[in-house]
Order: structure tokens, then C-alpha cells, then sequence
């Protein structure tokens, strides 16, 4: 085999006619990590999608079945690098609720002023990653500077910039002191003002309209019937979203405005992710402002008692749901964690069909995916037995030249 | 509409299929059904547009108890409403929802390469998570699986 | 590419090509099971706060471009086949840094069924950085104390180090 194409192992060669059989490798050079995608197309039009993943399957949910309630807030905080607090937090309140614990209202509020500073880098991280894509390296370039201010937050806050580990069972680890308090409405006011200028840039600059309205279009029907969760399904107007359908830690005293369009294409994607920012700042000015007082943890049993339960939060990209299976010991029984990527995924396959090819790495970087997903090595399988290699930033390159 | 008016409506939907049900917890409702009867349970909820189906966890209750348990989460604002079908962990078959729900098949591949079971009628059954030199007949998730199955594979 | 030149100008070719590794080392990044934190944190190093360009280091899109291979998390057994793949399309000589606690040693997933293990139980590796994952600083140090190792090894007059399989070089970076 020559090794410079990198020949996926689980084709499915369809091959009809002149129709080939695109698979997108599991590597990428930025940003993602590794998952597989196979693209039938015609010519140049998408007709069909696959998805093969497991590039970064570890075995979470097995690992946490030999591990003990605390060692496990490790383990979930690493199944994502991007939303681990959101994770942690899912967790935590499942086995919360098992324990029947009632968390203080102060370390609630705290929980949750982390998670949406956490919404926000991941919303920035995002918008980056997008104009990459589109070849607007200039747009990436501002908002992973501007995203830094919320890294050096969370970092004043809990001590590190990735997987924060600020949530304990039964709370969380840290205080928000004036001091800091004082840097986050600085940083809010200054990220306020950037994103406005986002917003700003991103539905009115021509080159960036072009490859993002009107492609990747997914209606309210599909997204409907494919339970597609976060600001996905809300950019096709359906309006899901945990934190206002049940509300959890501190958004019931602190509710937030769901962000809806109904457009349904990658503007709308973007749109909807820029305009949830600004409902992030709101929400957390508030909740500085009214911060209430009193502890930070509360007493958790060691052994929880045998019980199932659902917990369900709203992460960066969607809703996330785990299911947790007690058994009376320390450990749990059975974690079962439905990442929003998930469904997600399959909208990359109803979203690009009848697309251009060029326009696939702005559709699958559409929908945020986070254990995930694109990748370099492209092999162009042509029925006639030319193969031709085109790596992802190859592929990228011919999406910008095709619009230019 | 209210959670418990929600609540309401998903068991009602349901009830004719319903063998048992539980509220283990607030704005949850927990209902055992039989595998022949998923489909058509399903197709109620699916009909009356009842929420989305949100995840589908696998149980393996053990060598003992002989049984595993696929259970189907339909999540409807805060409701939660789940399906839960016991099957034989000998001969685990459950019938695909592909009919109805085309986004199902990544949640029924993560089942049937975890815990072993059968969907019967699904359009893919490859492999999603596991890697391609992966033993036939081991399965992670189940309670029996030891790292030694790998290695005398 | 060989040349038939005498031992002077070979010297004088390999100071030459040191020189531009050293100065302009293209990096690429792979990412065999990394819970994407350390990956955030090596494109963070890329943006302007940080700008690892400055040291001349450029993130690469094709394993056939790459000097360095910067890995991310443990090896899962379905990227082990990608990761040696990719290592072996580098052109020689080739070096692998591998960026946190998992590449490192399998860290937070230590005993998961999917898991080999480290990033050296696979391909050698010349500089590890820890950390969970490891400050963009972090990374910058370690990227550029391996050059200082080339540099100064090149100096010495030694070859250029190559690693020996599943032998790590701490020494290297010491």
C-alpha cells in the first residue's frame, strides 16, 4: 500500500457509477481531535455521509466503574479538555442526587458562573475554529487573543486554565474573593465590547456571509426528529435548552433567555453562538451581584445508597446527559455519559448532502464537535483507479479558493 | 405545559405497553416494557411528538441475574421518560427504531459493540468506538469483561 | 539526496541544515486519545499572547513536511496503527515531544480497556512535558529546549540524536 495515502481501514466502498467515496481520515493538524468521515460525492456534490469514531475512545465508561465516586470527578472532568467543567458538574449533581444532598446556594451560584465562563471560551473557541475554516485566519486570530482573557479568569478562579477540577461532591473547591470578582467584571466589559464587534464581523462581512448563509441548511423538521441538542438545534429554530427546560445548580434563581433563529444555516449557527455570549455576561453579572453567602461544600456520604438517576446540563455545545447506577458502595455501578456531539454527528451527514465539498469543513466545524472529528488525508478513490490524496489543509485551501 | 402534565401525557401514551412503572425521582417516570413491544410504544411517543429520544443506556445487570437492560431515554423539556426493556443476557435482541428515529443507529452500534446486543434491522451495524482488531464476542461493558480477554486475543 | 563531498563541506552541509532546523522547525501535532486540553492549549501557543512562530516553529499540516511530532494523550489502541503511520512518514531526522500527563504515561485513564499507555510505548519519544494539561509555556519550554539539545549536540560534533526505540532521551533535555 502506498504508504502516503492513509487508507482508513473501515471502508465501505461505495462506489456507483461516478460517484467516489471520500474518507476523511482521523487526523487533523490544529485543532480536533480524530474521528472518520466518509463522503460519497458526485462530482462536486455531497450525496451521502458515514461516520466511523473510537480515534480517542479510552474506555471512560468502563474506567469509572473501578474507580470511586471522588477518583471519578477526575476521570469525567478528562473526557473533554474543552467543557471538563460542565462534565464535572453532570456528575456531580447525579451523584448528588443519588446521595440526596442538598449543595449550598453560594457553591451553586459559583458552579454555574464557572460553567458559563466556560461557555464562553468554548463560544469563542469556536467562532475561531470557524474562521479558520472559511480561511478568515484574521477573525481567528482576534478571538483566541480576546479568549484568553476569560482563560486568565478561569485561571484566577480555580488555579488552572484547562480542566479546572473547581467541583467536589457536595460543592465546589473555590471561593470567588472581591479581588477576583473585580478582574471578572473587567474582563466581561472588555469581552462585551469584542463580541459586539463579532457580531458585528460576522453578519456583515461579505466574505464570511458567503460561506456561511444559506449552506449547511438543517430544518426544524430535521433537526426535530434527529435530536439534535445546543446551539445547533437552536440555530434551526428549536428551542432546547436545558438550563431553561429544567432548570439545574443556580439558574433557577438566575434564569437565562434561550437564543433561538430559525434560519438554520451556519450563519445562524454562528449567530446564535455570538448572541448566547452576551446572555452569558448578563447571567454572570447578575450572579455577581447577587452572589449569595454561606458555605461552599456540604457533608457527602462516602457510600451512596443504591438508586439510578438522569442528570442532565446544558453544556457548551448541548445538552449532556448521564446516567448513574449506584450500588451501595464507593463506587458507582454503571456511568453512562451521551456527549451532545453525539447527535450532532448525524446531522453532519442530513446537513451536507447536496453540498459542495468545498463547503464540508465549514459544515462539520458548524456543529462544534467536541470528541470529534475532522481530518487531514483525504483519499479521492476514482473509479477509473487514479487515486488522488488531498490532505485536510489541502481541502480547506480549495474551499477558500473555490469562493474566492 | 407543566413537567407533571408532561409526565401525564408520556404515560398515558404508553400505557397500553406498559408492564410497569415507576417515578424514581421528580420529572421522572420509568416504565418496563417488553422488546416486542418497543417498537410500538415508540412509535406512540414518536407520533404524538413526546419529546426526543435522548439516549439509549445499556445495563448489564450481572452473570447471576442473567439479564440485560437497554434503556430508552425520552427527554421532553424537564421530563424524562425511559423505556426500559430486560433481555436475555444469553440472547440479547432488541428491535431497531430506525423506522421511526433515522439518528438512532450511533447510539445502536455503541450498543451492540459494548454490551453485545442484537439490534435486529438496523442499517449499520459496524463498529463505531472499538477499535477494527477488537475480539469478536468480547464486550466492554459487560460485567464479565476482564483486560485478560484482550490479551489472549 | 547524497552528495559526494569531502568531510569539510560535508561538516559545513550538516552545520547548514542544523542551522535552518533549529531556527524553523516545522512541528505537526497528533492527537492519539487526548481529551483535547493539551490540544487547545498547543494551538493557544500559536495565537497572539503566546506566538510560538516567533521561534520560527510552524504547526504543519503533512507528517512529510515535519521535523517535530508533537503528541497528545494516551495511545488508544484504534490511533496506535495513525500514530506509528505518521511517525513513519516524518523524513529523518525526526523528533517527537509528547505534551501531558496521559502522553506521558496514560495518566487520568491508567487501566481503561482502550488504552496502550504512553506515547514512548509506542514511537520514541525526545522531550516529554507534563502537565494536565501543560501550561502554553509549558510547551514553548519544551519545544525550544529541545532545539537547545540539537543545537548543543551539533556543536559537540555528535550526530544528530536519534532516538532508540522505547528509550526515552530525558538525558537529551537534561
Amino acid at each position: 500500500m502506498d504508504p502516503n495515502i492513509m487508507q482508513p481501514q473501515s471502508l465501505e466502498m461505495k462506489q456507483d457509477g461516478d460517484k467516489f467515496v471520500i474518507p476523511i481520515g482521523p487526523q487533523h493538524p490544529a485543532l480536533k481531535e480524530p474521528g472518520h468521515f466518509e463522503f460519497t460525492v458526485d462530482g462536486e456534490t455531497v450525496t451521502g455521509a458515514t461516520v466511523r469514531l473510537g480515534y480517542v475512545h479510552r474506555g471512560i465508561e468502563k474506567g469509572a466503574e473501578s474507580r470511586s465516586y471522588v477518583q471519578n470527578m477526575y476521570l469525567v472532568e478528562r473526557i473533554c479538555g474543552i467543557c471538563s467543567h460542565i462534565h464535572a458538574t453532570a456528575f456531580c449533581q447525579g451523584v448528588e442526587q443519588l446521595a440526596e444532598v442538598e449543595v449550598p446556594p453560594r457553591a451553586r451560584a459559583i458552579r454555574t458562573i464557572i460553567a458559563e465562563l466556560e461557555r464562553i471560551h468554548s463560544h469563542l473557541l469556536w467562532l475561531g475554529v470557524a474562521a479558520h475554516e472559511a480561511g478568515f485566519d484574521m477573525l481567528f486570530m482576534y478571538t483566541w487573543r480576546d479568549r484568553e482573557t476569560v482563560m486568565n479568569l478561569l485561571e484566577g478562579i480555580t488555579g488552572n486554565r484547562v480542566n479546572y477540577s473547581a467541583n467536589l461532591l457536595g460543592g465546589v473547591k473555590c471561593d470567588l474573593t472581591p479581588e477576583i470578582i473585580t478582574a471578572i467584571r473587567t474582563g466581561l466589559d472588555f469581552l462585551e465590547e469584542r463580541t459586539q464587534h463579532y457580531l458585528e464581523v460576522v453578519t456583515t462581512d461579505a466574505m464570511f456571509l458567503r460561506r456561511t448563509q444559506g449552506i449547511g441548511v438543517m430544518t426544524r423538521e430535521q433537526a426535530e426528529s434527529l435530536g439534535v441538542v445546543g446551539p445547533t438545534a437552536r440555530a434551526s429554530g428549536v428551542a432546547r435548552d436545558v438550563r431553561v427546560d429544567s432548570p439545574y445548580a443556580a439558574y433557577s434563581e438566575f434564569p437565562v433567555t434561550m437564543v433561538v433563529d430559525p434560519a438554520g444555516d451556519l450563519l445562524a449557527r454562528c449567530v446564535v453562538r455570538v448572541k448566547e455570549l452576551f446572555e452569558c455576561y448578563r447571567v454572570i453579572r447578575e450572579m455577581l451581584e447577587h452572589l449569595p453567602e454561606g458555605d461552599l461544600t456540604t457533608r457527602m456520604p462516602r457510600r451512596i445508597k443504591p438508586a439510578e438517576t438522569i442528570s442532565r446540563v446544558e453544556a457548551p455545545r448541548g445538552e449532556l446527559l448521564y446516567f448513574i447506577k449506584s450500588n451501595g458502595t464507593d463506587t458507582p455501578e454503571r456511568v453512562k455519559v451521551r456527549t451532545p456531539t453525539l447527535p450532532a454527528l448525524a446531522s453532519v451527514a442530513e446537513a451536507s448532502v447536496g453540498h459542495q465539498l468545498a463547503d464540508i469543513p465549514m459544515i462539520i466545524s458548524g456543529i462544534d464537535p467536541c470528541f470529534s472529528c475532522n481530518d487531514r488525508m483525504f483519499t479521492i478513490n476514482d473509479t477509473r483507479g487514479n487515486d488522488k490524496t488531498m490532505s485536510w489543509e489541502a481541502l480547506r485551501q480549495y474551499g477558500i479558493e473555490f469562493y474566492k | 405545559m407543566t413537567t407533571e402534565a408532561l409526565l401525564d401525557t408520556g404515560r398515558e401514551l404508553i400505557a397500553p405497553w406498559t408492564k410497569e412503572i415507576a417515578e424514581p425521582e421528580a420529572r421522572r417516570l420509568d416504565a418496563v416494557i417488553e422488546a416486542g413491544d418497543l417498537l410500538a410504544a415508540v412509535e406512540a411517543l414518536h407520533n404524538a411528538k413526546w419529546g426526543y429520544l435522548s439516549a439509549i443506556t445499556g445495563l448489564d445487570q450481572g452473570v447471576e441475574a442473567g439479564i440485560i437492560e437497554v434503556l430508552y431515554h425520552f427527554c421532553n423539556e424537564a421530563a424524562v421518560l425511559t423505556l426500559r426493556v430486560r433481555v436475555p443476557r444469553e440472547a440479547p435482541v432488541v428491535p431497531s427504531l430506525y423506522g421511526l428515529i433515522q439518528s438512532v443507529t450511533f447510539y445502536e452500534r455503541e450498543l451492540m459493540e459494548m454490551l453485545g446486543v442484537t439490534v435486529t434491522g438496523t442499517p449499520n451495524s459496524d463498529r463505531l468506538f472499538l477499535p477494527e482488531d477488537w475480539p469478536d464476542g468480547v464486550y466492554p461493558l459487560r460485567k464479565d469483561f476482564r483486560m485478560e480477554q484482550l490479551h489472549e486475543a | 539526496m547524497t552528495l559526494n563531498l569531502d568531510k569539510s563541506w560535508q561538516h559545513v552541509l550538516d552545520q547548514v541544515k542544523t542551522w535552518a532546523r533549529v531556527n524553523s522547525p516545522w512541528a505537526i501535532h497528533f492527537n492519539s486519545g487526548s481529551c483535547n486540553g493539551c490540544d487547545i492549549e498547543i494551538l493557544a501557543t500559536l495565537t497572539p499572547r503566546y506566538d510560538l512562530e516567533r521561534f520560527g516553529v510552524k504547526l504543519q499540516g503533512s507528517p512529510r513536511h515535519a521535523d517535530v511530532l508533537i503528541c497528545t494523550g494516551p495511545v488508544t489502541r484504534q490511533a496506535r496503527e495513525r500514530l506509528i503511520r505518521i511517525y513513519e512518514q516524518m523524513p529523518e531526522p525526526k523528533f517527537v515531544v509528547a505534551v501531558g500527563s496521559c502522553a506521558l504515561t496514560g495518566g487520568a485513564f491508567h487501566g481503561c480497556y482502550n488504552i496502550m499507555g504512553g506515547i514512548d510505548q509506542v514511537i520514541p519519544v525526545d522531550a516529554y512535558v507534563p502537565g494536565c494539561p501543560p501550561r502554553p509555556e509549558a510547551i514553548i519550554d519544551g519545544v525550544v529546549k529541545l532545539l537547545t539539545a540539537l543545537q548543543a549536540s551539533v556543536k559537540a560534533g555528535e550526530k544528530v540524536p536519534v532516538a532508540d526505540p522505547g528509550k526515552p532521551e530525558e538525558e537529551a533535555i537534561a
